[in-house]
């Protein structure tokens, strides 16, 4: 050793610590194989050397049997070394790469190490040995009853682990040690760990320093009317007399059952314990608690002399002294911990008894420690659910003897072998379990940035061309086998004649149907249920919707409801804010019905989207639904359908499809998929939604480009989601009453512009959206739509042109204000329209996370006209 | 000043009547900064509103120090429950509860309770490993502060005609009642009355709803705080009273 200094004061302990420290840092650096033989050699030489230490303990505490201190101190080495001889303890111990998780173990420094008078040196070899495996320095501030032999036995282990290589002074102790100084070394250790009374151990977590203290025990046994007599008497014999019963976890009572508690008795004489009679029971009491405090001179004494200083007359081999007492409170001597071979015997009138005598027991000075249970496995399952239950203790053994059992890894190979017994929230303690090396290890977590996993979601089948209808259906005969379709649409297309292609296909192959046409615009939760009805007394397996988005969206909620009528919308229409972690998902859908989307209009897409909207008309609460199992499983995109959609209809709904594409693109949540689609789709929107406006049935290609185009930005935004364009025009929709298409191009491009800004306020939140580049974004597409400019910021200005043109060419409105919007409606509902858009399912995936005013000043920007309004 | 009749010797002082005035008078050597200190504690005392001696003067007769403070009329508590012992529940009832009334009282500057047991236990001339445990014991007691009077017993008190008047503030501290409490059994413990302590006890908790134990947790530490006053009659009963060990 570098320098012997004998701690004996605060001068000598501060430069003790600072050697502790020192050499600390040092061993801060080693590897796992280093230490490992540290370890090895450290438990060796604790192990060879522990008959000395236990002869010394007993023979300087006065307390405890030597050769069940031989015992412990065999445990505390070998076991010890047995547990963690394989754990990883220094650096990387856990890398996930895939994950990007990697997990360091780091030393905490210097562990202030308290040891008791009772375990004086297996406690020390103990701490000794779980320091050195996790290259913490510790200072032990022993008990003064104790002092040399705790010292010895930090000498022994601090030898051989600086023979092996450890650095110098890595285990120090205080020579003299007292209240100050124990002080002292906990308010300038790195970490406590501390075993000891009540006071100690209080003090420890009042010294302002991370500690892990553990603390009293007062164990009851229940012996149940259908335990093992025999291992019962014999365990607790074993536990009770182990070290003259000086194990915090040691039986302080047995309770037994009245229909056993002779059979108890009886046992336990044949095995030579000692019972009291009344009048001895009441000398005892006089000796075992001062004031009731424990007297310190029965402590770790045998049976026979603790008798004699009660001034009774016991053969000198009894083996413990039972007292057979009837209170549980703390007024009766017997019912505290006595730390000796002292043992209460209550009789308990059922189980119930025994469980409030001995819940009574742990709340006097048990709480957290350890309880015990004999009781038949098999059989008495119930009763030992109970007992648990019942216990406020953190170790409930069955069947063992408490002393040894608690300590674990003897009696079950399972629990964590210790000297030092975490007590949990019930005893004050931080630690609730066995004390092991995991508790000295600081974990430093390495996180990569990790952007997860992305999805590609669609219905499994997407027919499409235009005449496709026909050939589509016939599968549900040919391939899926459906015998009963119930078809879902408004009246206008029902009087109109477009189910008729569907029902001619239907009648052909031989499938019943029915169809439901009673879905107005906005669909509300009371159609749904109405057409859930008319499906559950139908009992289709295949649900095909025909129409825009209202029947399709409606359909959805008709068979979620036709599947699952239990579903309460409120839950499922939680926003999230990522779809993978929501709250309430919905429940797994078809297993009653096929779902068939079959699109009218070229615009919501909902053909291919997991979302759909319905309104409660009792409280009107639009419950926006977003879920993957609402996707229905095909779409027949058929532009036949499509051929005489009115003018106004065709602008609004092609707008709407171009806002869709145009926001998956900026998304946070854009993926090299979603954008093939969407880029095609704005480029098929672009230049055929023109022609499809003006000419219509005329045209029957561009009606099929821009059902593709529809279908297409559907397929994106049903993967890449949405943005504040989207919340904006809801609201605006909703308050104003303006068709959803309108309202979309209204907004596209003030949030265009806003989207584009490169030192935005505030960035949207997804890890594959590493910084601001919607501009980039918005700046490629307008030149792969060849709109020419040189900066982005050029081309950013030159794609707004282009969908202004665009909608000049659709007459649409210009400006909120051209659109018809009162000005003074409008600015009454400002500041509503701004919140309810600000919390809007879409906003999540705008690539620009948006704050009150910047909404609010779109809108305004949106209804005047003005240009480059507020927005960097 | 006339010292008119003696009313109390002790060891190191006596205690005389001046006409209106009750006269402490130190012997000689005993220590200024004591004298000081114990009129100062009075003096802070006298704020808290409860019925005690108002200090007059500290001065000096002959050489000696002496504190000067209000004679109270009437006869201590102690007397009287010698006097009538039928009416000693009674008497009991009353010192209680004026013991826990003081206890209500709030006095920041005196002497912290924890400090000085600390102190006492220290100097107990109790051997390391007592004195250990009894530290820590200690250490883990709730830090309250109540003011304490550290000699509550029946002799301190006087049935004056206008009330009862607790004297002697000389051991006031702040701190936890339970060991005030404590001090007051070990007293009567000390004094031979075992079953009147026991009566003591139990009228303390039940009136002052305190759990037993808990007042009892105190009684290791006011034992070794006693030894300090090294009566060899006392020190057999009092080492056994402290050599207690803190659970494990």
């Amino acid at each position: 050793m570098s320098n012997q200094i004998k701690v004996t004061n605060e001068e000598t302990l501060l430069q003790k610590l600072a050697q502790v420290r020192a050499a600390q840092r040092e061993y801060a650096e080693f590897g796992q194989e280093r230490v490992d033989k540290i370890f090895f050699a450290a438990a060796m030489a604790a192990n060879k050397a522990r008959i000395p230490l236990a002869k010394a303990a007993v023979a300087e505490t006065g307390m405890g049997v030597v050769e069940d201190k031989v015992i412990k101190n065999h445990y505390a080495s070998e076991y010890i070394y047995n547990r963690y001889k394989d754990e990883k303890t220094c650096g990387e111990i856990e890398r996930d790469a895939a994950f990007g998780i990697t997990k360091i173990a780091e030393p905490f420094g210097v562990i202030a190490a308290v040891i008791p008078t009772t375990n004086p040196t297996s406690t020390a070899i103990f701490k000794c040995l779980l320091a050195l495996k996790t290259r913490n320095g510790l200072l032990i501030s022993p008990h003064p009853r104790a002092k040399c032999c705790t010292a010895e036995a930090a000498r022994i282990v601090l030898e051989a682990a600086v023979k092996a290589g450890a650095p110098d002074d890595i285990i120090g102790w205080i020579d003299a040690p007292s209240v100050q100084l124990s002080t002292l070394v906990m308010k300038e250790a790195d970490l406590i760990l501390a075993t000891g009374g009540p006071g100690m151990v209080k003090s420890a977590y009042g010294s302002g320093k991370p500690a892990i203290g553990v603390g009293a025990g007062n164990t009851p046994a229940i012996i149940d009317s259908g335990a093992d007599i025999r291992t019962a008497v014999s365990s607790i014999l074993l536990s009770k007399t182990f070290d003259n019963g000086m194990i915090c976890a040691s039986e302080q009572s047995a309770i037994v059952l009245r229909d056993v508690y002779d059979e108890f008795k009886k046992e336990m004489l044949y095995r030579g314990a000692y019972i009291l009679n009344a009048a001895n029971a009441e000398k005892l009491r006089k000796i075992i608690l001062i004031n009731g405090a424990l007297n310190a001179a029965v402590v770790g004494q045998p049976a026979a002399k603790i008798a004699a200083l009660a001034g009774i007359d016991v053969p000198p081999d009894a083996k413990i002294l039972i007292g057979e007492v009837e209170n549980v409170e703390p007024a009766e001597e017997f019912a505290h911990e006595k730390l000796s071979p002292v043992l209460a015997l209550y009789k308990a009138a059922d189980f119930d008894d025994a469980l409030k005598k001995a819940s009574r027991l742990i709340a006097d000075g048990g709480l957290g420690h350890t309880s015990v249970l004999y009781a038949d496995e098999v059989k008495a399952g119930d009763k030992i659910k109970r007992w648990y239950a019942a216990m406020r203790t953190c170790r409930c053994l069955l069947n063992s003897p408490a002393s040894q059992g608690a300590l674990g890894d003897v009696y079950n190979f399972k629990l964590t072998p210790s000297l030092t017994l975490g007590c949990g929230a019930a005893g004050g303690n931080s630690v609730s379990e066995n004390v092991g090396a995991k508790h000295l290890i600081n974990i430093k977590t390495v996180v990569e940035r990790r952007e997860n996993m992305l999805w590609f979601r669609a219905p499994e089948k997407v027919y499409f061309k235009k005449g496709c209808l026909g050939v589509a259906l016939t599968e549900l005969k040919d391939v899926l086998h459906k015998k009963r379709a119930f078809i879902v649409t408004d009246s206008f297309l029902f009087n109109g004649g477009f189910t008729k292609p569907v029902t001619d296909v239907l009648e052909k192959i031989g499938i019943a149907h029915t169809t439901f046409f009673n879905v107005a615009p906005d669909p509300t939760l009371a159609c749904a249920k109405e057409g859930a009805k008319a499906m559950t007394d139908f009992g289709p397996d295949v649900v095909i919707a025909v129409g825009g988005g209202s029947p399709l969206d409606a359909a959805k909620i008709m068979r979620l409801l036709y599947e699952k009528p239990d579903t309460v919308f409120e839950d499922v229409a939680m926003r999230f804010a990522d779809i993978r972690k929501r709250i309430s998902p919905l429940p797994k859908l078809g297993e009653k019905a096929y779902f068939i989307a079959v699109p009218t209009t070229a615009g919501t897409g909902s053909e291919v989207t997991p979302f759909a909207v319905i309104t409660d008309e009792s409280t009107g609460v639009k419950y926006p639904l977003a879920d993957y199992e609402l996707l229905p499983d095909m779409a027949i995109v058929d532009a036949d359908l499509m051929m005489n959609i009115p003018k106004g209809l065709t602008a609004a709904s092609g707008v709407d499809a171009l806002t869709h594409a145009l926001e998956a693109l900026a998304s946070v949540m854009a993926s090299d998929f979603t954008n093939g689609l969407a880029n095609e789709a704005v480029k098929l929107l672009f230049e055929y939604l023109p022609a499809a406006y003006q000419k219509g049935a005329a045209d029957p290609l561009a009606r099929e480009k821009t059902a593709h185009a529809a279908c297409m930005a559907g397929m994106a935004f049903g993967n890449a989601f949405l943005g504040v364009c989207h919340s904006m025009a809801h609201k605006l929709g909703a308050y104003h009453h303006l068709p959803h298409g309108v309202a979309n191009a209204l907004m596209i491009g003030e949030v265009i512009r806003f989207n584009s800004a490169e030192a935005p306020a505030k960035m949207g939140m997804f890890p594959q959206y590493k910084y601001p580049e919607a501009k980039s974004r918005y700046a490629a597409l307008a030149s792969l739509l060849n709109l020419g400019g040189k900066t982005d910021s050029d081309k950013v200005d030159r794609l707004i042109g282009a969908i202004d043109a665009l909608k000049k060419t659709l007459n649409l409105p210009a400006t909120i204000a051209g659109a018809g919007v009162d000005e003074n409606k409008f600015l009454a509902t400002l500041d509503k329209m701004t919140e309810d858009a600000f919390d809007d399912q879409c906003t999540g995936a705008n690539p620009r996370y948006p704050l009150f005013a910047e909404i609010k000043q779109m809108y305004l920007n949106a209804y005047y006209g003005a240009k480059n309004g507020g927005n960097k | 000043m006339k010292l008119d009749e003696l009313l109390a010797k002790r060891a190191d002082k006596n205690v005389y009547r001046s006409g209106d005035l009750c006269v402490k008078l130190f012997d000689a050597g005993y220590s200024k900064s004591d004298v000081l200190n114990e009129a100062l504690n009075q003096a802070r005392v006298e704020e808290t509103g409860l019925n005690i001696p108002r200090i007059e003067s500290v001065t000096k007769i002959d050489g000696k120090w002496a504190i000067v403070s209000d004679y109270i009329g009437g006869k201590t508590l102690a007397r009287l429950m010698d006097e009538n012992p039928a009416a000693e529940d009674e008497y009991l009832e009353r010192f209680v509860s004026l013991q826990i009334k003081m206890h209500a009282k709030k006095c920041p500057l005196l002497t912290k309770l924890r400090d000085k047991m600390n102190r006492k236990i220290s100097a107990s001339g109790l051997d390391p490993t007592v004195r250990y445990e009894l530290h820590h014991i200690l250490d883990g007691m709730p830090k309250h502060d109540k003011l304490c009077h550290g000699d509550f017993n029946p002799g301190n008190i006087i049935v004056g005609a206008d009330g009862d008047y607790i004297i002697d503030w000389s051991h006031a501290t702040q701190g936890n009642a339970g060991a005030d409490a404590a001090r007051t059994y070990l007293l009567f413990v000390l004094d031979g009355k075992t079953a009147l302590a026991d009566k003591y006890l139990k009228l303390f908790c039940k009136k002052s709803d305190t759990a037993m134990q808990y007042v009892q947790k105190w009684l290791p530490i006011v034992a070794a705080s006693q030894l300090n006053k090294q009566k060899p009659s006392e020190r057999d009963f009092l080492l056994k009273w402290a050599t207690v060990v803190d659970f494990e």
